[in-house]
């Protein structure tokens, strides 16, 4: 397993790196769904088929389909002709640097990061992870998904009324 | 009747609004608000006469909480919301200007239902003790809020403070949920009870308490607008509509601070980690005292000025936080009620103002503090309103900002005989001097400014709902100013 999760990891980073170095939007974004693959199969190989499943589903399908999209409604031309700010760059890596530095420091003093948990059982008809996510889901957390629902129509009418198209007065 | 139909109710008007505005035609969406404003109105009174808070208080499922103090914060996010539909009410005719000219495409409908549902989600917040619920109800306000930043969508500078609104809006929520994710990796809990008897047992990992800490409170100080994560304020209050400004900074910054309480509340509590908070703490309490009184000096737009106070109130409010948890008791009123208080009054006296600059930016279409000379002479009324509120604003004894802070300092000075956290009491006094500097040259403008009179540019229409308001937070500002025990009451 330590293998794969090392090859896994190796296509999610190097994706990941490939989506803030290409220049041009649609190879990010391609890039970005080679990203998402790898993080799929790292959950698969934790025995968490659901979420790798879903994560295929909703991130590389739905949404990366929603992205390219959006790309090719806009210029893509103006995207790569633009200058590179090295200050903010710098800036950047700086800070990526200073929060795995700390990350690193962190895990060497997590004992409960160290701890080896129970190995999940191979066999899909008993660990049953699509049953127990619905469970958590529909009974504890019920309330918040509730909550949710309205979260989601305050959402749709957002995007009604921002993207509606302008009165008349506008189009004479 | 159970405490948690309340919101219920509200979502309940929400809902019903957007029916009104779908099946009302082409008619003036004005009675959409009204509904809004005399549903909140009733909501209240309902909260108030119908729903009893027992003094230990009452939860369901392990959820929602009622108690005396979720009670006070229901009560400030029902008036914030209403006063913020009646400013929009007013607002309406420059609004239009800015979507479209056309009644029925204007989306004022949904302008005017968008904060009820906000304010459920407020509600539901200041009902929870546990993140995951802490969490979502967050992000249903802070998603209204998106929305209705960018509303003004044919003006660029609304259009800017949406995108930034909402990217750094989704950063700061990242940092949140990373934050929770290390605190669940702590502690095993989401629950903030169980998390207060886990961190302040012995077998905890200390470094990775702090970083958890660290995490939420980049999340947090995004919301209540703190240094180093004020950046967003200025451009933002600049940019969003005048009912938005207000709205965001009242209701954003009340909501920030109830998950603030919260959550700071188990980690000052533990002994091994209360002294690292404490720094990180006094230090976002100096520098936001700092910056936002300096930046507020040099302003020359009311919006940003009042941006740079919102983050210097920001300050205020926090001088509070280093009593919560310590051994040491202050005699007056606890942190928690006096944080209750001051954002109370706080509601009162920015909503003053805002309503007076939304008539003042409707009349003659500026938000500058030249569009505020010579309003002595033009309307009084309106130029007595802003004085007060300005003032209280300051603290100006005999108003209620002058016992919001009057109670700040009163904790903050007793925490630093026992502590020595002096700093804070210093960095305080100069930020409450320079404030009388900068809120007093809004006085300045509008009595010894010059500008021209009621003659010749025509007197300043006020609704009649906009004065009844104007009135009522008047008389509120000066109520509580002498008698502050009335509010302080209801918050312990």
């Amino acid at each position: 397993m330590s293998v794969l999760f090392y090859i896994f990891s190796a296509v999610m980073l190097g994706f990941g790196v490939m989506v803030v170095l290409n220049r041009n939007p649609v190879s990010s974004a391609l890039s970005l769904v080679g990203s998402f693959l790898g993080l799929a199969a790292l959950f698969i190989t934790l025995n968490a088929y659901f979420i790798g499943v879903i994560q295929v589903l909703v991130y590389t399908g739905a949404v990366m389909v929603l992205f390219i999209f959006i790309i090719m409604l806009l210029d893509v031309k103006t995207e790569q002709r633009r200058n590179l700010n090295y200050v903010a760059m710098g800036g950047g890596l700086l800070v990526v640097l200073a929060l795995i530095s700390q990350l690193a420091i962190l895990l060497g003093h997590f004992a409960h990061g160290k701890q080896q948990l129970a190995v999940l059982p191979e066999d899909a008809a008993v660990h049953q992870d699509v049953k127990r996510v619905g469970e958590a889901v529909f009974s504890d957390f019920n309330f918040h998904l509730q909550l949710l629902g309205i979260l989601l129509l305050v959402a749709t009418i957002g995007v009604v009324v921002l993207s509606r198209r302008q009165g008349r007065a506008d189009r004479s | 009747m159970l405490p948690y139909y309340l919101e219920i109710y509200v979502v309940i008007l929400g809902v019903l609004m957007l029916c009104l505005e779908l099946f009302s035609g082409r008619r003036s969406r004005s009675k959409i608000a009204l509904l809004g404003v005399f549903g909140l109105l009733l909501i209240l009174g309902v909260m108030i006469f119908a729903v009893t808070a027992p003094g230990e208080g009452v939860q369901y499922w392990g959820i929602y909480h009622y108690d005396q103090w979720a009670a006070f914060y229901k009560g400030l996010a029902l008036l914030a919301t209403l006063l913020v539909l009646v400013m929009a009410r007013e607002f309406a005719p420059v609004f239009k200007n800015y979507t479209s000219q056309d009644e029925e495409a204007s989306g004022l409908g949904e302008f005017y239902c968008l904060p009820v549902f906000v304010c459920a989600g407020l509600m539901w917040m200041s009902s929870s003790k546990d993140l995951v619920t802490i969490f979502v109800s967050l992000e249903l306000v802070t998603m209204g809020f998106y929305v209705l930043v960018a509303f003004m969508r044919r003006n660029v500078g609304s259009l800017e403070a949406g995108v930034k609104y909402l990217i750094l809006g989704a950063l700061s929520t990242g940092f949140l949920v990373y934050g929770i994710a290390w605190t669940y990796g702590v502690s095993g809990t989401f629950s903030l009870e169980q998390l207060a008897v886990i961190l302040s047992g012995d077998d905890i990992a200390d470094r990775v308490a702090i970083f958890a800490f660290a995490l939420l409170m980049v999340g947090i100080g995004f919301k209540i607008a703190v240094v180093p994560f004020q950046i967003w304020v200025p451009d933002v209050y600049q940019g969003a509509a005048m009912p938005v400004t207000a709205f965001l900074s009242v209701a954003s910054k009340a909501a920030g601070f109830i998950v603030l309480l919260r959550v700071v509340e188990p980690f000052l509590s533990a002994p091994s980690l209360r002294e690292p908070v404490l720094y990180l703490i006094v230090f976002v309490v100096c520098a936001t005292l700092i910056y936002g009184n300096l930046a507020a000096i040099a302003q020359k737009n009311i919006k940003r000025l009042l941006a740079y106070s919102s983050i210097a109130h920001a300050g205020f409010l926090l001088m509070a936080i280093p009593a919560i948890g310590s051994v040491v008791t202050v005699r007056g009123p606890d942190p928690y009620s006096s944080i209750a208080f001051y954002l109370a009054g706080y509601l009162i006296m920015t909503l003053l103002c805002f309503l007076v600059l939304t008539i003042v930016r409707v009349g003659n279409e500026g938000e500058d503090l030249v569009a505020f000379e010579g309003l002595g002479k033009r309307s009084p009324f309106l130029a007595f309103a802003m004085l007060v509120g300005v003032a209280s604003l300051a603290g100006i004894p005999l108003t209620v900002g002058f016992f919001g802070k009057f109670f700040l300092f009163n904790i903050a000075i007793q925490n630093a005989m026992q502590s020595g956290l002096w700093i804070v009491v210093c960095v305080a006094v100069f930020g409450a001097t320079t404030g009388f500097y900068y809120y007093f040259k809004i006085i300045k403008a509008m009595y010894w400014g010059g500008g021209a009179s009621a003659a010749e540019v025509g007197e300043l229409k006020v609704g009649r709902l906009a004065k009844v308001s104007i009135l009522i937070l008047l008389i509120a500002v000066f109520f509580l100013g002498v008698f502050p025990g009335v509010l302080l009451d209801l918050s312990q």
